[in-house]
């Protein structure tokens, strides 16, 4: 009894006076970064390239340890995010936009864009349609033109469902009218890409780093992008909105980290603002490009507009779709 | 032999140490429990951002090779297979190890490793071109019915009833089947919290194999008698070698198996070593000594599972396309230093990929020589007490689960897991094709799953599946596979039958 | 004929084992039961397609099995005795109470340091008395978490759970 009176007052005290020294010593051991997909995937390639820098002190200190907790398109790892983390900030998530939202509105997850606290974005791979590299079709208007005399013929490999490319899919069959069989793959995009490649399916979307290097290697065509603007990496492929179809930027694949909800403001402010000078690292950034994976930095700020902005597309078009 | 004028490149000191390092740093990570070969190359990536490409790929391929054969270190001595590839390995490895024949038992294992290891990555260098070929011809209904095939050695695998065994397969398939539907993200069977994330290979062969071992080492309770006795036998390095040489059908059988396999996409080193191991058994003559400690099973499958390495990387080095966790985590390492891999790498960056490829090529020697040398002393933990052993096994089972995801909830699921199957095991059901169809479950729904969305947007579901020259052999293998099992099965009872009368 | 296999089976009553054997037997189809209940109701339909097939089999293999077990066919395994149950049950307990408990709330290292040692110690041969026993129990304990605590915590990164202690 006694000994827990003592415990209740040396916590009290503590909490008092925790705040801030805890943000002041942050981070004092390694943290931990959490990928909802696997070791290889794309994500997880880039997050263990823009975390490569942590431990020098300008940046954290200490060193970042990738977790990955894959499975069923990411819902596994955030849902143990959302529900299970620990918010001492010691425990980072990397999100996916869209994928992450349309998967709360479409339900059955614990977490939805609520649940977490945006630190910092660092990259932006847009969805494109491929097909393999000696399909019949060259453009997007001839593969929609077969689509549309042969309704539910054209199958669509993509990395699985309320996904990026699912998103995508959603979107061009909205946009064009024609009735497509989307087909959600296990394995992520490279196993969406091997179905393109082997023919096992007639085109399909994928995100355009990957499609990227596929073309170079002679494997594939790219036939459009789903994005607002033409990319770097492929100044030749027409956007969707070019080739005359209403797709935006929905399903462009946001990459960040973030903590659980309920860190410590300080912390999440401290962050906020070494984590983007980060990403900004000269080394992070060669590694990058020399992998064909676009950077997009964006500090919290600018990602919370952009999550509010992407929750109310992805209800519209989810909404219309169901 | 293009590849012979870029050895040189591997003898450079520098990449000589990072060969003996990674080669050394992989047998080490390999054998931790929970790490498999894919989270250990993970690991090993920021290290070579400081690297030359060149260098940086000699690292990774070494350590892939040993880590591959690291994990037999662990299945052999403590009954954790290190990754699924090791599953056959602890089979016989560990009954070995308790018999006091630990040393034997490594030693082969990694010559066996070595040799299944030589001549796969001398399969990716002269064949490449053809065998990428023959990786793409697999779409999702051959990959249904190469499951399917798996499926149907269950029954046959370790097992003494064919009934019991083929009920355990049922039970992997049930678990593999819980938490989110990997395709529709469907809640399925989540009983406890600890279960969202599904149960995981690596935590749930944690459980599967050390745990009942732990009880085991338990039932013997406080007795004197134990101690001293296992005496370790010494094991003279020739003897080995002539042992493993003169096993020319379980090598075969291992490495030819290990290789074709390990070039599917998706499907590869996971299940090379049990089949290669399966019909090691179903073609010797004397069938019940497996799983007691014969030597043969642990041959099979250790150069079943490093056959597989060399060719499991042709899909991706000639098409870009990773085709199992491992070679994904490898393509990274190629990106991070600008080279994409293609059909034109080896025009473009011969260097590096020759030397790459080279590297591995030593690389498994490297591992054999290291393998050998620890072999003695490492052998000597089966002179460990019970009383040790058994808290050891327990708290590395426990570590080891928990950091493959650094989760608390998986380290729930590896020990009630692992207390179910010690009962089982008690009463006939077996651990390996239990994990067997754990490991096939995925793979045979997400490919039934796909195949059928498939088959509906073209002509039905019936042709997709049935008809084409490849599916019709998968089907007539997967016949014959189940008409064998219970032809023995039958045998096997009458001859029980009649020595129980006796 | 083959006299090594027999004498076990024979000593025992032929009822009491066969009893033994049905147990599992019945809780193998209850399990099979439920699993293939929980897949033939359950929502939506196209996801639990595939444990529906895979449920039907093991329902009917653990019919058959039952069947066998019912008919004393199905002997294969070892069984338990009471000796066994005796020994093993502290053992597992302890291993439990670890797991479930203790890792979370008193740390991770702290509780694996704990229950190695008690494990270790309880099921011992040497004598609990002997002072000198007890001092090779503590060592043997430190050196193998100190391993432990070199190869996850310091070469691989992997933060435990802390509970009140380390």
């Amino acid at each position: 009894m006694k000994l827990r009176l003592i415990a209740s007052a040396v916590l009290a005290a503590a909490s008092l006076t925790a705040a801030p020294i805890v943000a002041a010593e942050y981070p004092d051991r390694p943290v931990s970064l959490m990928v909802s997909y696997g070791a290889g995937g794309a994500t997880d390639f880039q997050a263990r390239i823009v975390t490569m820098v942590a431990g020098n002190e300008e940046y954290l200190g200490q060193p970042m340890v990738i977790i990955n907790k894959p499975g069923a398109g990411g819902r596994v790892g955030w849902n143990w995010f959302a529900s299970e983390a620990d918010s001492d900030g010691y425990t980072m998530g990397a999100y996916n936009i869209p994928h992450f939202i349309a998967q709360s509105i479409e339900g059955g997850v614990k977490y939805s864009a609520e649940s977490f606290e945006p630190i910092a974005n660092w990259g932006a791979d847009p969805a494109v349609v491929v097909v393999g590299a000696d399909s019949p079709y060259n453009t997007i208007e001839e593969l929609v033109g077969f689509a549309t005399e042969n309704p539910g013929k054209v199958t669509l490999s993509g990395a699985g469902l309320y996904v990026g490319h699912h998103i995508a899919a959603l979107q061009i069959e909205k946009a064009t009218g024609a009735k497509m069989a989307y087909i959600p793959t296990k394995g992520g995009g490279a196993a969406a890409m091997k179905a393109v490649i082997a023919g096992d399916v007639i085109a399909g979307v994928n995100n355009l780093s990957d499609a990227f290097r596929a073309r170079e290697a002679g494997n594939v065509k790219i036939l459009a992008v789903a994005d607002l603007e033409r990319s770097d990496f492929l100044p030749d492929v027409p956007t969707l909105k070019e080739a005359g179809f209403d797709v935006d930027n929905s399903s462009v694949n946001f990459r960040g980290v973030m903590v659980p909800k309920g860190t410590d403001p300080a912390i999440i402010e401290k962050l906020a603002a070494t984590v983007p000078q980060m990403f900004e690292n000269a080394r992070v950034a060669k590694q990058m490009q020399a992998g064909g994976s676009p950077m997009h930095i964006m500090t919290r700020d600018e990602v919370l507009e952009m999550w509010a902005a992407r929750e109310e597309t992805l209800q519209d078009l989810l909404a219309g779709l169901k | 032999m293009e590849f012979l004028q870029y050895f040189g490149g591997v003898f450079e000191p520098t990449s000589f140490l990072l060969l003996i390092g990674g080669t050394i740093g992989g047998l080490i990570l390999g054998a931790t429990p929970g790490l498999s070969p894919t989270m250990a190359v993970a690991l090993l990536i920021p290290f070579t951002f400081q690297l030359a490409p060149t260098q940086g790929l000699i690292l990774l391929g070494a350590a892939y090779t040993s880590t591959v054969a690291g994990g037999a270190v662990s299945a052999i001595l403590l009954r954790i297979p290190g990754a699924p590839a090791n599953i056959a390995t602890a089979l016989d490895g560990n009954a070995m190890a308790v018999q006091g024949q630990g040393a034997k038992a490594l030693h082969i294992s990694f010559l066996s490793s070595g040799i299944g290891g030589v001549i796969g990555v001398f399969l990716l260098i002269f064949l490449t071109p053809v065998l990428a070929k023959w990786a793409l011809l697999f779409g999702p209904s051959h990959l249904f019915w190469m499951a399917i095939l798996g499926v149907t050695v269950i029954g046959s695998l370790d097992s003494k009833s064919f009934v019991k065994g083929l009920l355990s397969g049922c039970l992997g398939l049930w678990l593999s089947m819980i938490g989110y539907d990997d395709i529709q993200g469907a809640q399925r069977f989540i009983f406890h919290d600890a279960l969202t994330g599904g149960v995981s290979i690596i935590t749930a062969l944690i459980g599967i194999f050390a745990i009942p071992q732990v009880i085991e080492m338990l039932a013997v309770g406080r007795q004197r008698q134990d101690i001293a006795a296992v005496t370790v036998s010494k094991q003279p390095f020739l003897e080995s070698v002539k042992l493993t040489l003169s096993s020319v059908k379980s090598l075969s059988i291992g490495t030819v198996i290990g290789s074709f396999i390990g070039l599917i996409p998706g499907v590869g080193g996971q299940i090379a070593g049990l089949l290669a191991y399966d019909q090691t058994k179903k073609f010797s003559k004397n069938p019940e000594s497996f799983g007691q400690g014969n030597p043969q099973g642990v041959i099979a499958a250790e150069s079943a599972n490093n056959a597989m390495v060399g060719p499991s990387l042709v899909p991706l080095l000639t098409l870009s396309i990773p085709g199992s966790p491992t070679a994904a985590v490898l393509l990274g390492g190629l990106l991070i230093h600008g080279i994409f891999p293609g059909g034109d790498l080896f025009d473009n960056h011969p260097e590096v990929i020759w030397t790459f490829i080279n590297s591995m090529l030593i690389g498994q020697i490297l591992m054999v020589v290291f393998g050998i040398w620890v072999a003695g002393y490492a052998a000597k933990v089966a002179q460990v007490p019970k009383a040790i052993m058994a808290s050891a096994v327990l708290v590395l089972a426990v570590f080891g689960a928990y950091s493959v995801q650094q989760s608390m909830g998986d380290v729930y699921v590896m020990f009630v897991l692992g207390v179910a199957m010690y009962f089982l095991e008690k009463f006939g059901f077996s651990a390996a094709p239990l994990v067997l169809g754990l490991i096939l479950g995925p793979i045979a729904e997400a490919n039934f799953i796909q195949g059928s969305m498939i088959a509906n947007a073209m002509n039905g579901p019936f042709e997709y599946f049935m008809m084409g020259s490849l599916n019709l052999f998968l089907i007539v293998l997967v016949l014959a596979s189940i008409a064998w099992s219970f032809v023995t099965s039958r045998k096997e009872a009458k001859n029980a039958a009649a020595a129980g009368d006796a | 004929m083959n006299d090594l296999t027999s004498p076990i089976s024979s000593e025992q009553s032929n009822d009491a084992s066969r009893l033994g054997y049905l147990v599992p037997a019945i809780l193998i189809l209850g399990l099979a039961s439920i699993v293939a209940w929980l897949s033939y109701t359950q929502e939506p339909a196209s996801a639990f397609l595939f444990p529906r097939l895979i449920s039907t089999v093991m329902l009917l293999l653990a019919l058959w099995n039952f069947f066998r077990a019912a008919a004393g066919k199905s002997k294969v395994g070892k069984g338990l005795t009471r000796t066994t149950w005796m020994r093993i049950l502290p053992g597992i307990m302890l291993m439990a109470a670890f797991i479930f408990f203790a890792a979370k709330y008193l740390g991770f290292y702290v509780a694996s340091t704990g229950v190695f040692f008690l494990l270790y110690s309880g099921y011992d041969p040497a004598s609990h008395l002997s002072p000198k026993s007890w001092v090779k129990r503590i060592v043997v304990t430190i050196v193998f978490m100190g391993v432990v605590y070199a190869l996850f915590t310091l070469l691989l990164k992997v933060q435990t759970p802390r509970g009140i202690f380390l």
